[in-house]
């Protein structure tokens, strides 16, 4: 059974990638943060006594099945409320904004980096992050879990309820087209 | 159709790079959230750690043991633990009061009935009047004839 440290430690290094994830998926701050939340409520809650090692995999699922969630309710909202979603979607504001504090954050501290070279990192990573948002979602999802989460094949594909010959179609289609659409743009990652 | 060419080994280790070097791209990139961000994310997870489930305690099992036949018949018990004697032992204690109680009661109802008749009889033989009189016809008509004009 996974101690309470286990577990903090558990949510502390997955929570950062959960909320990237999830913000691909659905491209709002605030519901990805729901999501994650909710996630990690439902992970608690119900697995909470689950061994250490049994948590990636778990919370990797209810991850997707919240965000799958998520997705219903935003159809029934839209379905009810059309109007709605008018208001939705102020991302690309804030994507301008990740740049700017990413680009004057570490500049006090690091002199050996040149301010072109923040800039350049900071293009490269939300170039890479574009295009990532681009994919279809299952190919983003498995190339997400599989190389970021470092999932092995077989865990990726219980994870998402497919065979591992899709998670590896789903990986590699998503490495040709991530690998077009950056040289496209110039960005060698 | 599958329009995906089956990689060979070197596209495939080539495409694994090219992976790793992208996700190691992101997590570089997250690392840095902005303040209120990963203030949210640590909020929740302190939710979360408040109502994290905690495994049940332990359930104790009665071991099985072999049941001794008539060992406390009279009690429905079998004698399942270590402690099977004393506690039909202790079991019985009620129903023993209730037997006692029972026959104490039984006895004090006789002793009382029995008080009864002798008072009546000690009445009748310490009177002023012989218990004979009672058997005498002429007595009884005397007490009917005194009685009515009342």
């Amino acid at each position: 059974m996974a101690t309470e440290q286990e577990l903090s430690d558990f949510l502390k290094s997955v929570e950062k990638r959960a909320f990237k994830r999830s913000l691909y998926h659905v491209r709002n701050e605030e519901s990805a943060l729901d999501i994650v939340q909710d996630s990690m409520l439902k992970l608690a809650e119900h697995y909470g006594d689950k061994p250490a090692a049994e948590l990636p995999m778990l919370y990797q699922r209810i991850l997707s099945n919240c965000t799958l969630d998520w997705f219903r309710r935003q159809k029934t909202r839209n379905a009810l409320f059309s109007s709605m979603s008018d208001f939705e979607g102020p991302g690309e504001d804030g994507m301008d904004f990740d740049l700017l504090e990413a680009y004057s954050g570490p500049d006090d501290g690091e002199r050996a980096e040149s301010a072109e070279d923040l800039t350049r990192r900071a293009q490269i990573f939300h170039g890479i992050e574009a295009e990532i948002a681009e994919l279809p979602p299952r190919q983003r999802e498995a190339f997400l879990m599989r190389y970021w989460e470092e999932m092995d094949v077989a865990e990726t594909a219980a994870a998402m309820g497919c065979s591992e010959g899709s998670v590896k179609t789903h990986c590699f289609r998503a490495i040709q087209t991530l690998s077009k659409a950056l040289k496209s743009k110039g960005i060698e990652p | 159709m599958n329009t995906v060419d089956t990689p060979s080994a070197q596209a495939q280790a080539a495409a694994e790079r090219f992976a790793m070097r992208v996700t190691a791209r992101l997590s570089s990139g997250t690392a840095d959230l902005p303040y209120d961000i990963s203030e949210r994310l640590r909020a929740s997870r302190m939710q979360a750690l408040a109502k994290r489930k905690k495994a049940p305690a332990p359930v104790r099992l009665a071991t099985p043991v072999v049941v001794q036949g008539g060992a406390s018949a009279a009690l429905g018990r079998s004698g399942k633990e270590p402690g099977g004697w004393w506690s039909a032992l202790v079991s019985a204690i009620p129903l023993t009061a209730l037997v006692v109680g029972l026959v104490v009661i039984n006895i004090a109802q006789d002793e009382s009935s029995a008080n009864d008749l002798a008072e009546v009889d000690a009445a009748l033989l310490t009177d002023d009047l012989p218990p004979a009189a009672y058997s005498d016809p002429g007595f009884v008509q005397f007490l009917k004839t005194s009685a009515s004009p009342n």
